[in-house]
């Protein structure tokens, strides 16, 4: 009898059932669409801000003083200590191993470049002095399980512009776009380096512009500043480039500190400096530092767009709990005359509104279902506009749904609910 | 004028018959008039809040000496690629009116603490900032008073020098010295951990470089765009030197800056439509019951137009009670969450006020519109109770 009068009510009233359960399968799918980009953001900024470049810097532990000017380390070859290049693959061994995006050593060798054109244009001795800055461009990297990984400047410093093409080989470099100016060097030329006796002539592959200090430099396979520093798989610096969770307070402390539960939980969480206390830990005798600068403002804006975007989310919630609560109160002042029938051949309060409500809950799971499919389409379309990759349509978001469009429809229709079940029978079959 | 009266006198009447319906269509109208002006006051504030958030990377714009030397043989030999400080000056007449300018004057000297045995050669940064702000009255280059003899050391170096806070710090350059009390500096992670960063007066004294910089690093706040116009207009300026954006950070925050404004724009369009369209199914509900008013107007010879404009009316009414009321609300609502997203209040924005009043009206008007429909049934059914 019960399942009848359920039936019997969406039978008599169709337009206006459909009229609920649309507002609230609208409502639904713009919810399940928000909440899954909401879920999915923090994943896609994460890697779009990985185009600052690296968030780590790995230092040797025990260094001299790096004698660095915006990024360039002018120290002499000879000065300082040096990492050696084959533990690289290490990196890719640790806990947060997914999460490196890359990273690219670096070495810088000062030395003087000349080419055969500018040879020509003045005194036959001319050279001019500029740094050699040794790296990767897209280098394979051997890791212990035997799988090779490929990384360098490419991946890391995407802001880099190469008008032409990156170096493949030692015999080829790029020449920095004001050196560059400075020099007379065209793509295609010969660059002679010479540094501390030594001669080496590279082909210039492409003409760089990184916006920094590299503008002014020639950039090298890492091999050829090796050599000019007599340092063989060596290197100073390495940049790495990871995805990161914003960090709080709980991420800033020293795990030095911290009891075996919460360096448990600090080390499972891709904060910045988690990660670089694994890279610490790998990479023997190395400093691993958080570059603030990056990591702190990628964190902040982080949060805010997030919360941003929970805010909208809430504010699609609002909107549906709004229609539904409205089409509901209306049905109900619609229906008073079926439940004073009701009421007067002995239905009680709770009997009606149990029926009500049961009513009120099919059309929360028919319209959220249908909510919840229309928005996992709405979902791709904007993750597929806006970032080039749809969020993944999770089963947490529609189990959230359903629950979410059962609490709307019973919040929306809560109090005229309680109202009908007040309603005075006999005064409603009078027609007052 | 009786036909106006009248009309007035229906009004009144429609308006005083249910209070109750009045009442859910005035909250949903408000409602929705508050969420949208909430959610778009919050949108427009938020773009040019993330600007300014960007600055938290820093400096964007770099003013150099062109092309002379570089930076390298700079540092061996300072005198070769230095900026004259009146740089400062015309970068200060130049296009936006709040810019954060640091002059750097790099050298290397040997700096020695009573601490450390061995001198240990490290890069001095001498740093002016400047606030360049043309917004105010007062248009001003507001130069904060450097602390006399006062060092900021980078956690790097004072590991180095065995250092610690307070301690005095003798640096000395091509047989010239200056001193310096310590104040160790935050880890930072980058190239100023390593420096040791002093007032520009005693960099210059110590180079033996007075009036001169090595480069001047801006952050400058606005709109990707914005900011490529000033690099453009600021190179054409000042001829003699060399203005190009820190690309690592003007790419990555245009980049960044398309997709949040991007998301924040489509999210909020949705949440809009959808709020329009739910306030809508509520006043088509409730609208659907004045069948009956319908019919009894269309049976004492209402034509239909007339009954019609009478609806819309009764609507456009109520949207713009609804819409006044919401709208103030949501800009009220939305100062506080402003405040919990950026920590700041957000701006109220007078643009938003009208704009969601405007709406709310207009969805009123369409929600009432399905009365249409009901122009075309017979009186006479709607009092059988047919229709």
């Amino acid at each position: 009898m019960f399942l009848r009068l359920v039936a019997d009510s969406f039978a008599r009233r169709p337009r206006r059932k459909l009229l609920t359960g649309a507002a609230l399968a609208l409502g639904m799918a713009v919810v399940t669409a928000a909440f899954s980009v909401s879920l999915d953001v923090g994943d896609r900024l994460a890697h779009e801000f990985r185009s600052l470049g690296a968030n780590l810097l790995v230092t040797p532990q025990a260094d001299s003083l790096p004698l660095e000017i915006g990024g360039v380390d002018y120290r002499p070859v000879d000065a300082g200590a040096y990492l050696p290049e084959r533990d690289l693959g290490k990196l890719k061994t640790i806990f947060w191993r997914n999460n490196i995006v890359g990273f690219a050593p670096v070495m810088e060798v000062p030395v003087e470049a000349w080419t055969k054109s500018s040879q020509s244009l003045s005194a036959p001795a001319y050279s001019v002095k500029t740094t050699l800055i040794g790296t990767w461009a897209h280098q394979p990297v051997a890791i212990p399980d035997g799988r090779s990984y490929f990384t360098g400047m490419e991946q890391t410093n995407s802001w880099w512009h190469v008008d032409g093409r990156w170096f493949r080989d030692a015999a080829e470099c790029l020449a920095g776009k004001s050196f560059a100016a400075r020099a007379g060097v065209k793509t295609g030329d010969v660059l002679h380096i010479n540094s501390s006796g030594k001669n080496i002539a590279l082909t210039v592959t492409g003409i760089l512009s990184a916006g920094g200090p590299e503008d002014d430099a020639v950039v090298a396979p890492l091999q050829v500043a090796q050599q000019f520093a007599g340092k063989p798989g060596q290197y100073r610096r390495l940049y790495v480039s990871a995805l990161t969770k914003p960090e709080d307070d709980f991420a800033r402390r020293n795990p030095a500190s911290m009891k075996p539960a919460e360096l448990e939980r600090w080390s499972c969480s891709p904060y910045a400096s988690s990660i670089a206390y694994q890279i610490k830990q790998v990479l023997p005798g190395v400093d691993a530092r958080v570059i603030r600068r990056v990591a702190e403002g990628e964190g902040s804006i982080l949060t805010r767009v997030r919360s941003l975007l929970w805010l909208a989310t809430l504010a699609a919630l609002l909107a549906a709990v709004l229609a539904v609560g409205a089409s509901s109160a209306a049905s109900v002042i619609e229906r008073r005359s079926e439940i004073g029938l009701m009421k007067a051949i002995g239905a009680g309060s709770g009997t009606i509104g149990f029926l009500l409500a049961a009513e009120q809950l099919l059309l929360a799971f028919v319209g959220g279902g249908v909510g919840y499919a229309l928005g996992i389409v709405l979902a791709r379309i904007l993750g597929e506009k806006i970032f080039g990759v749809a969020p993944e349509p999770s089963i947490l978001v529609f189990v959230v749904i359903l629950g979410l469009a059962a609490l709307v429809t019973l919040l929306g229709s809560a109090i005229p609910l309680r109202r009908a079940s007040r309603y005075e029978p006999a005064q409603i079959l009078r027609g007052e | 004028m009786p036909d106006r009266r009248m009309f007035w006198r229906i009004m009144r009447r429609l308006f005083a018959a249910q209070r109750g319906r009045l009442l859910v269509i005035l909250l949903a109208l408000g409602a929705g008039a508050a969420l949208s002006a909430a959610l778009l006051n919050l949108q427009v504030d938020a773009k040019s809040r993330l600007v300014r958030e960007f600055r938290v990377f820093g400096p964007n714009v770099i003013v150099a000496p062109r092309g002379a030397g570089g930076s390298s043989a700079g540092l061996s030999t300072p005198g070769e690629s230095t900026l004259d400080e009146s740089v400062v000056q015309q970068v200060a007449q130049s296009i936006p009116p709040r810019v954060t300018a640091d002059s750097y004057l790099y050298l290397v000297a040997a700096v020695s603490s009573s601490a450390s045995s061995q001198p240990v050669s490290a890069v001095i940064a001498g740093k002016r900032s400047e606030l360049i702000d043309r917004s105010s009255w007062r248009s001003a280059i507001v130069t904060p008073r450097g602390i006399k003899n006062r060092c900021l050391v980078g956690v790097k170096a004072s590991e180095q020098l065995n250092l610690q806070s307070a301690d005095r710090l003798m640096l000395q350059a091509g047989g010239r010295e200056e001193s310096c009390v310590s104040e160790i500096a935050d880890r930072r992670g980058d190239a100023e951990d390593s420096q040791i960063v002093v007032n520009l007066d005693a960099a210059q004294r110590l180079a033996a470089l007075p009036g001169k910089i090595s480069l001047m690093q801006l952050s400058v706040t606005g709109k990707p765009r914005e900011i490529q116009a000033y690099i453009t207009a600021l190179a054409q300026k000042i001829p003699s030197a060399d203005v190009h954006g820190l690309r690592q950070f003007t790419d990555a925050e245009a980049k960044i800056y398309d997709r949040i404004s991007g998301l924040l724009t489509t999210t909020t369009a949705l949440v809009l439509v959808l709020t329009g369209l739910c306030v809508m199914a509520a006043m088509t509900n409730v609208a659907m019951e004045r069948r009956a008013d319908v019919g009894l107007m269309k049976a004492i010879g209402g034509a239909t137009r007339r009954v019609l404009r009478l609806f819309l009316a009764e609507a456009a009414l109520l949207g713009l009670a609804g819409g006044v009321v919401g709208a103030a609300a949501g800009l009220m609502l939305s100062i506080s969450l402003g405040k919990t997203v950026f920590g700041v209040a957000a701006r109220p924005r007078l643009i938003v006020y009208p704009v969601s009043v405007a709406l709310t009206i207009l969805v009123a008007i369409v929600s009432a519109y399905p009365l249409r429909r009901l122009a075309s049934i017979s009186p006479a059914s709607v009092f059988r109770g047919e229709a």
